[in-house]
């Protein structure tokens, strides 16, 4: 009886997990070309300037969706 | 012109072939001309299935590349006289699979057939892109189990961005068989109920198949389950085909099936 009380079901807790797992896998398969735009990118930018790495995330702020893009440079 | 519908999965050993098989020889049983193709070049599994092991001379592959006609190569099932079968190739590998190929021999079938239903390899490379590219639905098969749903929404996924269909601004139709469901299990809270499964995935449901030992054995004969009348998969099964062929049967609630009146009162004296 108490048991009911402690933990919930572990359907439940699937159904939690499968939910968020789904949902970023969606979001990361909606861009294939993703890797390939980064690598362009990064050719452009190292033409003016030293760079470690290129980060690009979707994000959604007040409603409207938008790509961030982080541009690690080179150590000096 | 017939239907041409791809049994996938994404993930391997959730029920792929033996859907393919019952559903195939259901239709067949409802009077409708069907062939079931096994697409899973390399790892030929239908024939078994099917109890056609013996009777395979040509392949799918041989048939594509010419060395063989489409009516040498398709062999009738000892069950139906409506429902044939194409062997893959058991010694080639998939990439000698070709897209032209294989839209000459999936519309040369449905020509002949009322439906033809492809069986897709396990996974989501090459083979199963090639097996989705020019079917007009699909039969999305899922075990109540976290990674067999996962990796059935990438196959989703892909279906939707690969398929000939899509890619002609149509729309590829899904159909959602949740396999191997045990109804003590989903009544303890231990396994997701098809509720639980519908809300993730969002495609349409066509069948709910219980877990039934007597899949084993009917796979050991050769001898599809949807022959033998008391079993409860087999009846799911026959009851999915003739959704299929288009008329309406109620939903079996198999996930309470077990847990009626009488064996709740017998489970008190336990």
């Amino acid at each position: 009886m108490f048991s009911f009380f402690r933990k919930k079901s572990s359907a439940t807790t699937a159904k939690d997990r499968l939910t968020i797992a789904i949902m970023s896998d969606r979001e990361s398969n909606l861009y294939p070309f993703m890797d390939e735009m980064k690598a362009e990118l990064m050719e452009v930018v190292k033409k003016y300037i030293g760079v470690k790495t290129i980060d690009i995330k979707k994000e959604t702020v007040d409603g409207i969706e938008a790509l961030s893009i982080e541009v690690e440079l080179e150590d000096s | 012109m017939g239907s041409i519908i791809a049994v996938i999965s994404g993930k391997g050993g959730v029920g792929k072939t033996t859907t393919t098989a019952n559903v195939g020889l259901g239709i067949a049983i409802n009077n409708k001309r069907c062939v079931v193709v096994d697409f899973d070049i390399g790892q030929r599994n239908l024939d078994m299935i099917l109890g056609l092991e013996n009777r395979v001379v040509f392949d799918i592959v041989q048939v594509m590349d010419g060395e063989a006609n489409v009516k040498q190569a398709l062999i009738k099932s000892k069950f139906d006289a409506n429902l044939f079968f194409l062997a893959a190739s058991q010694t080639k590998d998939k990439s000698v699979l070709d897209s032209d190929k294989i839209q000459k021999l999936v519309t040369d079938l449905a020509e002949d057939f009322d439906y033809v239903i492809l069986d897709a390899p396990a996974g989501i490379e090459s083979g199963y892109e090639h097996t989705i590219e020019f079917a007009d639905s699909a039969i999305i098969v899922v075990n109540p189990e976290v990674s067999s749903i996962r990796d059935a929404d990438r196959a989703i996924g892909i279906l939707d961005s690969k398929s000939q269909k899509v890619k002609e601004g149509k729309e590829v139709i899904k159909y959602l068989v949740i396999n191997r469901i045990d109804p003590k299990m989903v009544q303890s809270g231990e396994m997701l109920t098809s509720e639980d499964i519908l809300e993730i995935l969002s495609i349409p449901l066509i069948g709910k198949v219980p877990e039934d030992r007597g899949i084993i054995d009917a796979s050991n004969q050769g001898k599809p389950i949807i022959l033998d009348k008391n079993s409860p998969a087999g009846q799911a099964y026959k009851r999915i085909a003739t959704r299929i062929c288009g008329e309406m049967v109620a939903m079996e609630d198999v996930e309470t099936i077990q847990t009626g009146l009488m064996s709740k009162i017998k489970g008190m004296f336990k």
